[in-house]
């Protein structure tokens, strides 16, 4: 069982709506949802390979939180160091909710902030497995 | 360095999710590519550098780059500087409080005003850099850039965030002396030299040679094997435009 918190990597992305997804599941997670289990730490201090950021991923489970195809979350987290536990991509929600079409990268629309929620509700999940805490036993 | 394409500036935030300042860098590289100058700027998402390929790598080696940095880590400069080229300019944000005496911002998720007016004045700032990066002028009044007269118009293109997740700069593979090689940018290299209509030549052969080696490292044993090669593939290319357009 984990003895630091479950450290979320989200993507970063800046050119489509589906990175923006990534940020917000992330923030939902470490501030609302999760912030006692939780710790977000920043993809752009793994790729300058930071060694504080590179420290929080030693013995910890990792969810990285890719937007695109390219799985830049993932990929960074396994070089510095992290063991990825759960990869999530928030293309995989919006396939599984078609009807929700996200659009801007500044500012989501509706549809994009109910992506992130959904998917923020999948890591909720992960993140409970991880602590042990699913199905009552937190 | 030669101009391969119509010339734009990268924009590269570090986007940093643990600080504010990391979302006013986001929002103010944002505005610059969907708002401010949105025909003139590109972007890539700044692990790309690293989870991408060769041609996400070259990246700062075809565009200007602005670095915009949340903190002093100025991950995104050093980023780019460290994988791609170093970039011609860089704006960081935690700078810009200490300048111009502003207020600290407040709220990763949702910026506060002192935040949001930040990024106004980072966007603004950075603006400014493209375009003096492009040697442009840009009129506040009519929205666009002042044309001069030998300028051809250019056409208005979508506004939104241009990115080169998954396009990157085109590569072409070669075989040197057995082994595969991934030359960057060849096929844009190739399309300036048949559209400037040189002919394959022997001098030819040295100026595309000097173009090639700007965005590619070669080993001094593999050079002989790939001007061989790159001669092969720009008279295949040559003939094939020719025969394209009669």
């Amino acid at each position: 069982m984990a003895t630091k918190k479950v450290v979320i990597i989200p993507c970063s992305g800046v050119g489509k709506p589906f990175g923006t997804i990534t940020r917000e599941a992330a923030y939902q997670v470490t501030e609302d949802d999760r912030p006692e289990d939780t710790r977000l730490v920043p993809l752009s201090l793994l790729v300058l390979g930071d060694e504080d950021a590179q420290a929080a991923l030693t013995e910890a489970e990792v969810i990285s939180i890719d937007g695109c195809a390219l799985i830049c979350a993932t990929k960074m987290a396994r070089e510095s160091g992290g063991q990825v536990s759960r990869a999530f991509n928030s293309m995989d929600i919006y396939r599984a909710n078609r009807d929700l079409k996200p659009k801007g990268i500044a500012e989501l629309n509706d549809a994009g902030l109910e992506l992130a929620r959904k998917l923020a509700a999948q890591i909720d999940q992960a993140v409970d497995e991880l602590t042990g805490k699913a199905d009552g036993n937190a | 360095m030669p101009e391969l394409k119509q010339k734009k500036v990268g924009i590269v935030s570090c986007s940093g999710e643990e600080l504010p300042e990391g979302t006013v860098s986001r929002l103010a590289a944002l505005k610059v590519l969907e708002e401010l100058r949105p025909g003139e700027t590109v972007t890539i998402c700044l692990p790309l550098f690293l989870a991408g390929g060769e041609g996400d790598r070259a990246f700062a080696k075809f565009y200007p780059t602005i670095a915009i940095d949340g903190c002093d880590k100025r991950c995104a400069y050093r980023a780019t500087e460290k994988y791609s080229n170093t970039p011609a300019a860089g704006i960081v944000i935690t700078d810009l409080i200490k300048e111009h005496g502003l207020p600290v911002p407040t709220g990763c998720r949702r910026l506060d005003q002192n935040g949001l007016a930040l990024a106004e004045l980072a966007a603004a700032l950075a603006a400014e850099q493209v375009d003096a990066l492009l040697g442009k002028q840009w009129s506040s009044r009519q929205g666009q850039f002042l044309q001069s007269e030998d300028r051809p118009q250019q056409s208005q293109e979508p506004i939104q965030a241009t990115c080169s997740c998954g396009s990157g700069i085109p590569v072409q593979k070669l075989m040197l002396d057995g082994q595969e090689v991934t030359f960057i940018a060849l096929p844009l290299i190739f399309q300036q030299f048949a559209e400037n209509q040189k002919a394959p030549s022997a001098q030819v052969l040295d100026e595309l040679m000097n173009t090639v080696k700007l965005y590619n490292s070669l080993f001094p044993e593999l050079e002989k094997s790939a001007r061989a090669e790159i001669a092969n593939a720009y008279q295949i290319y040559w003939n094939a435009e020719r025969c394209q357009n009669g």
